[in-house]
């Protein structure tokens, strides 16, 4: 499965898309560690102390927030599923 | 309103407007006839006001406390060489008077505060957001919202753009149902710390032209509902779909924020004590 990472995450990751090896199946967690492992950097900054995605980090699964649409860290993922990770960037 | 009230000249200058069925001498008339108010006149601001004033909206208003700096030069295109030191409200309405004689530019040299924004939002029918900080961001999301007015929101970050459309109505989300709160100071950078690659906010600021001249005409489908984020990089652009948050402080069912006067707009743009 496929993350895209957006702004800073992105240049905190050094890549802008990284393979996760997680089957179909998996849950949105298994991804987000999955991701943490390759580029444990990244879990500093868009997580907090439990562990959760800090309040300005949005996540989607094809387009939608798994939050809003879905079971949110329980969401079972399949097999094609993208990912991206975005922060908010203010500048004009 | 009637096409009956464009002058000869009028009906050459839109000519390739008014030949459109979807525009026509209706569509022209509401646009010379509509308020839109360019928050911001640096690097989104600059082709925002240029089109609004090219397609012939009527009344321009145009805030922002800054003056021309050299490195503004490079994205800012309404700004040229001889307008350092000057206001920027002043040097982008020197461009709209020499693009365009049908376009009156109200000028507005001030900082948006929390004490102005309810006046200034509520004198126009679209507000297009090209501010550079949270705190203007997350001030024009509530008043615009509280106050019913239909406001594009663009904002860039090196190679990077976010924009989206906010039409205030009954069922649309607003920016805090995306970002209920801003990020901590120093998570995100800005440009000024990280850089922004030029055209950038030429390809936003258009996309947020377009939507406020969709919205004057009242034509088309806006990002009412979707986010758009564009990579300069890649050239790829993705859309997140954003759904009215029942819980967003503003626009949810039971809004914690009533009046932009609730909120302390600095750090995290949450709600005061």
């Amino acid at each position: 499965m496929r993350w895209k990472l957006f702004a800073n995450l992105a240049e905190t990751a050094g890549e802008r898309e990284v393979d996760v090896d997680v089957e179909a199946g998996a849950t949105f967690r298994d991804a987000l560690d999955a991701l943490f492992e390759t580029h444990p950097e990244l879990r500093e900054e868009v997580t907090d102390e439990e562990g959760n995605l800090r309040d300005h980090i949005r996540v989607l699964r094809n387009s939608q927030n798994p939050f809003v649409a879905d079971a949110g860290y329980e969401t079972t993922l399949e097999a094609g599923d993208e990912l991206a990770m975005f922060p908010p960037v203010s500048g004009g | 309103m009637s096409g009956l009230s464009l002058d000869p000249e009028q009906l050459d200058r839109y000519s390739r407007h008014i030949i459109m069925d979807e525009v026509g001498p209706e569509g022209q008339q509401r646009l010379l006839d509509s308020r839109i108010l360019c928050l911001g006149a640096g690097g989104l601001g600059s082709p925002v006001i240029q089109y609004l004033a090219a397609a012939g909206v009527g009344t321009i208003g145009i805030a922002d406390d800054d003056v021309v700096e050299r490195s503004n030069l490079q994205r800012q295109v309404v700004h040229g060489e001889s307008d350092i030191g000057r206001p920027k409200v002043d040097s982008a309405a020197d461009f709209v008077a020499e693009q365009n004689p049908d376009v009156a530019v109200e000028r507005h040299e001030t900082r948006v505060t929390s004490e102005n924004v309810e006046d200034l939002v509520a004198e126009y029918d679209v507000v297009v957001d090209g501010s550079d900080n949270f705190s203007t961001r997350y001030l024009v999301n509530d008043a615009c919202t509280l106050a019913g007015v239909p406001f594009s929101h663009g904002a860039i970050l090196k190679f990077e753009g976010q924009v989206t459309t906010f039409e205030a109505r009954e069922e649309s989300p607003c920016y805090r149902c995306i970002f209920p709160e801003a990020p901590p100071a120093g998570s995100v950078p800005s440009c000024a710390e990280a850089g922004v690659l030029g055209v950038l906010p030429g390809t936003v600021g258009c996309i947020q032209a377009t939507e406020a001249v969709k919205l004057a005409m009242g034509y088309g489908e806006t990002l009412d509902g979707r986010l758009v984020l564009y990579d300069a990089a890649d050239m790829t652009f993705d859309t997140a779909e954003i759904r009215k948050n029942p819980n967003c402080p503003v626009c949810g069912e039971n809004p914690d924020i009533g009046s932009v006067h609730d909120v302390e707009y600095t750090d995290t743009c949450a709600i005061g004590d």
